[in-house]
């Protein structure tokens, strides 16, 4: 039988912001636990909430650059369950009247673009982190630590529809919100620290069937990498299920990054009745048409913005994908090169390919401070015009990296200019032929391997600066002869 | 006239007179703690001890004519409610027995502008959850005016130690009639001000909708000014209220409307009789007076059961052994959240932290908490439609006068209904003012209810001003002065 | 709708630890308590509870700058502190 898996991604974003969602305290990234506190975040007797307005603007940045509808009066909620990290023991959220509803995300998935519709843009606050301490191994800790700097820290949460079809897309989507997220500047984006977390839903259905199978949901998938694995497994796990006549149970499910396995949680999760209600402390939060208007002019390019433009200097959309997904000072290089070379395939390659690879080799992150966006639009030009090889091109690149060059200077001092004097190249490979009269035989009884071989002595004996393209076809115009 | 018998205002023109010296009233009222205290606990914590200094400091600004205001060098009791930074707050508590508090609620940061003395920490209803201050971990607190009746509550202890004068003034809260129910069984003044005019920012929360700080006292002017010291915009509470007072007619062209289903089955003769008594007064001054009917203050009981309930579920979760307070055994932390909550907890906290959960659970909450909120805002636009009409509603503060110790502890329903005039103003937001009016038979105090719409409180502290006047209230629970 | 009072399951939700005699008590005074508030329940309103303001005074919320400020110093936020080592609250283990 035929299975469709549907798929739906519920992600959290870290904002960035100075201090907390309902208090004062910094949001600080420190190991030094229980530092940044007060009554509020460590949830002691008496203490209330107020929101931070730089967190709602956040929230309403992101619902907005997705699309979606802005409650226009919001509320906050709280979502009841013990869990020690919880101070309050409940967490301050937002359940019917989220700030943005039904949205879109426009991203690329195999070369084309595809849009993922969006449940919903909604507040969180974070809880403390809890350490197991212990044998090592989880399930048989002996005390739990509690470090309470995180909690209270914003979240946004941006839940799709289940409309994704396949791991690549989950990526390509989680790729492109945190493309979207660092470009609104609301969060660092650091998947690595936890700043982007995502849970998936699965299900699968018999694809005769309208109805959507049962959804398993699955947590602790740290990386894309861990959600492409974990999303396929659960898949493969399902289809598999369905196939022994077995019936999929509702439940949530945890990636085991060591074994890739999906295995069930504790039902003490599952069946959780969180027993939503508005918040008494917090009053009803009105989004007007002039704070929202407020937010619109502070929108910036967004990411498929940046892609369009991009593909207008002849990219293709995979290309302006990647290169959109770049830091700013790719982008930036890309455009003032392409601004005099406007070659787009050959200053992408250069810069997505050579240049990157070659600041990997020096270990460098960005560029020298003399590094002009010029100097490689010269490169270019120069191979263009073939006044130097493209292997030369290399050289020149690699020079540029380490000292305060221009590309002029070192092409003249290492000889790197090319003779393109056809009259003079002819001359050499004929000389070349005469003195090597034996290869030139077994060339002519089929083996044309050795026309590289000539093609070497050629260049070799002009001292290396001769175009090979034209010594190579003067001498396969000579040998025919 | 005694010292501890006068007004605020009267003791702080004493004080700048240099007739006595903050000092002398400060020892005065803890010599009437020292006769009283061991009968009434109306205590948790006295601080006799830790204010000598702070004492002295205020007699020199007086010397020196710089007091910091009508409450520099007052002695004000603290219900245990409300955070002192340092000091324990236990709420009544066993859950909180050994808990101190690392900072101060906003209320106290405004007392302390004027260097108000704190007597000490007021006994209440476990968490405010009462009307008798039974439940309490600590004891029940006793009626000064008669030893085997209860002071009401849950401010109780705040009640019992201005009627014993072992305090000038005392602060409370009220979530529904905590401050005015006790106060009428006392013989006192007892105001709740509109919601979100006094912050409650380190006030621990039992129902964040209801809950409002405000001051028992003798005298009208006493809550004036107290009123005064404590209300204002807080950037720490996002319900608190910058809205400015609203005036309304406080003098002869005042209309009144007398509450009629508060008039009816469940409320004492006594009660009503106080109520028709001030009436005449009215009549008599000239003021109109009208019946008037909120037929939803026949559910108002109902709605607050549901509402209160379910807020406190969340409210109180945060006790629960981890971070403060009480910890029990348990093998997961888990066991020890549950065990250190039925260790902790009284029963009638239980009770209603288990009822407001039951209130919001699945396959419930339309049928009783969502169905409470919309009765509340129905009740609220009740409200708004008769202040169309009038400027103060009327109405006995408690069915009845103060009962005896152990009288409503087995039928937790009877006792929800001593709450049943002083409930509305809660639901609504509205300021309302219990002020004493009379003697019953057994010689116990009465007292009536006056309610206005939001933010009037200053009026409705000028027409209760003008009536207190007018009835010259002057008994006293007499045995503990001597 | 019943009054039957599922208390193994509100206990549970409330994280509350109740013995046999307490749990007999107290679902016996919410029935009573219940039954009382039944009232309500039965009544119909032309109003949703989305547009129930949840400020009696039906105020708005008012939102706070993103401005830093010191409140609890180390020490002091983990001076109520059942158990704590290093510098963090410690509680039986929370993985079951």
């Amino acid at each position: 039988m035929q299975y469709n898996p549907t798929i739906g991604i519920e992600t959290h974003v870290e904002l960035k912001t100075n201090s907390k969602m309902f208090c004062r305290c910094k949001v600080v990234d420190t190991e030094e636990p229980n530092v940044s506190l007060c009554p509020t975040c460590l949830g002691l007797p008496g203490a209330l909430p107020v929101p931070n307005k730089k967190a709602i603007e956040f929230i309403t940045l992101l619902a907005l650059s997705t699309n979606c509808k802005i409650t226009k009066q919001g509320m906050f909620h709280r979502k009841n369950y013990f869990y020690p990290d919880l101070p309050k023991n409940y967490q301050i959220s937002q359940f019917d009247l989220p700030v943005g509803i039904n949205g879109s995300l426009k991203i690329v998935l195999n070369d084309q673009e595809a849009e993922v519709a969006i449940e919903r843009v909604h507040m969180e606050e974070d809880t403390g982190k809890s350490t197991h301490m212990g044998t090592g191994r989880i399930d048989s800790a002996t005390s739990t630590a509690l470090d309470f700097n995180r909690s209270g820290v914003p979240l946004v949460e941006i839940v799709t529809k289940p409309v994704l079809k396949t791991s690549l897309e989950a990526v390509a989507y989680i790729e492109e919100l945190r493309q979207l997220v660092l470009d609104l500047g609301i969060s660092e984006g650091k998947l690595e620290k936890g700043n982007l977390r995502f849970d998936a839903n699965i299900s699968v259905a018999n694809s005769e069937s309208d109805v959507l199978g049962t959804k398993v949901e699955i947590k602790n998938m740290n990386s894309l990498r861990s959600l492409e694995r974990a999303i396929d497994y659960e898949i493969e796990r399902q289809i598999k299920a369905l196939n022994n006549g077995e019936i999929i149970a509702q439940e949530t499910r945890h990636w085991d990054e060591g074994k890739e396995v999906t295995k069930p949680m504790r039902s003490k999760e599952g069946s959780a009745d969180y027993r939503y209600f508005s918040d008494p402390d917090i009053p009803n939060m009105v989004l007007d048409e002039e704070f929202v208007n407020i937010i619109k002019s502070k929108m910036p390019k967004l990411p498929y913005q940046k892609r369009l433009e991009l593909m207008q200097t002849g990219l293709s959309i995979g290309e302006a994908n990647i290169l959109s997904k770049s830091n700013d000072w790719i982008v930036k290089l890309f455009q003032d090169v392409y601004s005099t070379t406007k070659n787009s395939s050959s200053t992408y390659n250069w810069i997505t390919g050579e240049l990157q690879g070659q600041m990997r080799k020096v270990e460098i992150n960005e560029l020298p401070s003399w590094f002009k966006a010029d100097s490689l639009s010269e490169i270019i030009n120069l191979i263009e015009s073939n006044k130097i090889s493209f292997s030369s091109g290399k050289v020149i690149l690699a020079a540029l990296l380490v000292k305060n060059v221009t590309p002029y200077d070192v092409a003249k001092e290492q000889n790197l200019f090319q003779e393109n004097d056809s009259e003079k190249i002819l001359q050499i490979v004929k000389n070349v032929i005469t003195e090597n009269s034996e290869v030139v035989v077994r060339i002519k009884n089929g083996e044309d391997k050795l026309i590289g071989f000539l093609v070497g002595l050629i260049i070799k004996s002009s001292g290396g600066s001769i175009n090979p393209s034209i010594a190579k076809d003067l001498l396969s115009k000579e040998l025919e002869e | 006239m005694r010292i501890e018998n006068k007004s605020i205002r009267e003791i702080n023109s004493l004080f700048q007179k240099k007739e006595i010296k903050p000092s002398e009233l400060y020892k005065q009222v803890f010599e009437n703690t020292a006769q009283s205290e061991s009968v009434l606990h109306a205590h948790l914590k006295l601080f006799e001890e830790d204010n000598l200094n702070k004492v002295k400091l205020s007699d020199e600004r007086y010397i020196k004519n710089k007091s910091l205001g009508l409450l520099d060098g007052i002695p004000i009791a603290i219900k245990d409610n409300i955070n002192l930074k340092g000091y324990e707050t236990t709420c009544s508590s066993k859950m909180l027995s050994n808990y101190i508090s690392p900072y101060s609620a906003t209320v106290i940061n405004k007392l302390d502008e004027q260097q108000v003395l704190y007597t000490g920490k007021t006994n209440l209803d476990e968490f405010a959850m009462g009307s008798s201050t039974e439940n309490s971990a600590y004891g029940l607190t006793r009626n000064p005016w008669n030893t085997e009746c209860v002071p009401g509550g849950s401010s109780g202890g705040s009640a019992a130690s201005v009627a014993a004068r072992s305090s000038i003034a005392a602060l409370g809260s009220d979530t529904g009639g905590s401050i005015r129910q006790p106060a009428s069984f006392c013989g006192l003044v007892g105001f709740k001000p509109t919601y979100g005019t006094v912050s409650r920012f380190g006030l621990i929360a039992f129902a964040s909708s209801l809950d409002q700080i405000g001051p028992i006292t003798k005298y009208v002017d006493d809550t004036r000014i107290i009123y005064h010291s404590i209300r204002g915009f807080d950037p720490k509470d996002a319900t608190s209220v910058s809205d400015k007072p609203v005036i309304i007619p406080s003098n002869k062209t005042a209309k009144v409307g007398v509450i009629k289903e508060l008039m009816e089955e469940g409320v004492s003769e006594d009660a009503k009789n106080e109520v028709e008594k001030i009436i005449k007064l009215l009549k008599a001054q000239g003021i109109e007076v009208i019946e008037v009917s909120l037929p939803l203050i026949k559910l108002a009981i109902s709605i607050y059961y549901l509402i209160a309930p379910a807020e406190c579920s969340a409210n109180l979760a945060r006790f629960d052994g981890v971070r403060y307070g009480l910890r029990a055994d348990g093998k997961t932390s888990y066991e020890m959240m549950e065990r250190t909550r039925a260790q902790g907890f009284g029963s009638e906290v239980k009770r209603r932290i288990l009822l407001g959960t039951y209130a919001l659970s699945a396959g419930y909450f339309d049928a009783y908490y969502g169905k409470a909120l919309l009765a509340r805002k129905k009740m609220i636009d009740e409200f708004n439609q008769i202040f169309k009409q009038v400027d103060y509603l009327i109405s006995p503060t408690t069915p009845t006068q103060a009962f005896k110790a152990g009288e409503k502890t087995s039928n937790p329903l009877e006792m929800y209904m001593s709450d049943l005039c002083t409930i509305p103003a809660n639901l609504a937001g509205l300021p309302s003012i219990s002020i004493p009016t009379g003697l019953s038979k057994e010689k116990l105090p009465l007292g009536v209810q006056i309610i206005s719409k939001a933010l009037t409180d200053d009026s409705l502290l000028d027409f209760s001003e003008m009536i207190e006047k007018e009835v010259a209230f002057k008994e006293e629970p007499s045995d503990w002065i001597k | 709708m019943s009054n039957q009072f599922d208390i193994d399951n509100v206990s549970k939700l409330a994280s509350i630890e109740l013995e046999e005699t307490e749990k007999n008590k107290l679902s016996q005074d919410l029935s009573i308590i219940l039954e009382h508030v039944q009232a309500i329940s039965n009544l119909e309103f032309d109003i949703s509870v989305d547009e129930v303001f949840i400020h009696p005074l039906e105020k708005q919320l008012n939102l706070q700058e993103d401005v830093v400020e010191e409140f609890l110093t180390h020490e002091e936020a983990l001076s109520n502190a059942p158990e704590s080592k290093d510098g963090k609250f410690v509680v039986p283990p929370s993985m079951e």
